[in-house]
């Protein structure tokens, strides 16, 4: 069996999948954070994969996705993957470092966002929101401007003694197709399941970086676009709104650490609803507006930048 | 007339996150999707009801911890723990 070494969410991850989605790891590793095993195919997982479910216990975490795979998530350390017998190996994937990470992050007491995460002159911005807010789309646009991404769809939070940090995952972001009306995917874009993929390249900031900010998009709102700090108890009900699977978040042995850690994120990181209506703010200038409300609230210069 | 006996057991309801925020206690039912800030003499007593306390011990506790009177104490204790049973974030016994 050939192992690839992979590094993300700051953990290394042995597999005997090939993951494209993943970045490498720079050198070979003895004793890796985590390990993804593939179990053979068996006839008689058809009918028990009917159904979509999950289970939480403490430390193992199993979830069923019909007519993919049965993912087993154990102690925040061991993924097993028991695909149906026809089940594509993207999509095997596609739930495997979606659901499946997400129960391992929990496990290991890291905070999953459902967002993605662009790095600024100030720290890492994470955008959330509601399906089809444009999360993607807008870090999409900050990576066409140059700007680094730290990750797509799932980012992680961790709490370390110099502060709370934002963990580079996926480098690369998939997208909706809708995303390209206007300019067409880009050239090394390919199509995978249900998205486009796009690999970040050399703008994947493969580094943790600290969080600076929190922002909730909206679709709603007026004809311009909005800034909006959120203040008092709704911090951590916009935080908890839009934590990824939170369903996998009750049960876990680290369910209370990772509450207090929700309620340091809620104090420490700017967080602000974002509302511009997508007919009248196209999103090259939503990221202008953004660039100009961190300039006018975080502050412009590399001195103010050390202070704080 | 009161709404607690002095020995109704008071405790909190199971299932429920609790974090910190600013000087507060937030608590918070993730299903319901419900919320409660805490502040102040409400945060105590919630730190209070970690362990199964009856009615007249609570009362007794934070009439010393804020110096009012007896009644007052009763009262304001009362009105805030038939709220917090209306919300089903205490369990009586």
């Amino acid at each position: 069996m050939s192992l690839n070494a992979y590094r993300a969410y700051g953990l290394s991850i042995h597999t005997d999948l090939i993951c494209p989605e993943l970045p490498r790891h720079p050198h070979p590793i003895h004793d890796p954070d985590v390990t993804i095993t593939l179990l053979p195919r068996q006839e008689d997982t058809y009918y028990l994969l009917a159904d979509c479910r999950c289970e939480v216990q403490p430390d193992c975490c199993q979830v069923d996705v019909a007519g993919v795979a049965r993912y087993r998530v154990e102690e925040g350390q061991r993924i097993l993957i028991q695909p149906v017998p026809d089940a594509s190996p993207e999509k095997v994937r596609l739930f495997l470092l979606g659901s499946a990470m997400g129960a391992l992050l929990y496990q290991r007491g890291l905070l999953p966002l459902h967002g993605s995460a662009v790095m600024s002159q100030w720290g890492g911005v994470v955008f959330v929101g509601p399906q089809g807010s444009g999360k993607s789309t807008l870090a999409a646009e900050f990576h066409r401007r140059g700007y680094k991404l730290l990750s797509d769809d799932v980012c992680a939070i961790e709490s370390t003694p110099k502060g709370l940090r934002i963990l580079p995952a996926l480098a690369q972001l998939r997208l909706r197709a809708d995303a390209y009306q206007q300019t067409g995917p880009p050239p090394e874009a390919y199509f995978d399941v249900d998205k486009f993929a796009v690999p970040m390249g050399e703008k994947y900031c493969s580094q943790p970086a600290p969080l600076r900010a929190i922002h909730i998009l909206s679709d709603e709102g007026a004809e311009y676009p909005r800034f909006e700090i959120v203040r008092g108890l709704d911090r951590v009900r916009c935080l908890f709104e839009n934590l990824y699977r939170p369903h996998f978040l009750v049960g876990q042995r680290t369910q209370n650490d990772l509450v207090r850690l929700a309620g340091q994120i809620a104090q420490r990181a700017t967080l602000a609803t974002v509302t511009r209506r997508r007919d009248t703010t196209a999103t090259a200038d939503l990221v202008r507006f953004l660039e100009f409300t961190w300039t006018e609230r975080f502050g412009s210069s590399l001195n103010e930048r050390r202070v704080s | 007339m009161s709404h607690f006996a002095p020995e109704d057991r008071l405790s909190r309801t199971a299932g429920l996150l609790s974090t910190e925020l600013d000087q507060e206690t937030v608590l918070m039912s993730i299903d319901a999707g419900a919320y409660y800030g805490l502040p102040g003499v409400a945060r105590r007593i919630w730190e209070k009801l970690e362990n199964p306390t009856s009615f007249s011990e609570l009362v007794d506790c934070l009439e010393r911890e804020y110096r009012v009177s007896r009644e007052a104490c009763v009262s304001d204790v009362e009105k805030f723990l038939a709220e917090m049973e209306r919300e089903g974030l205490l369990r009586v016994e």
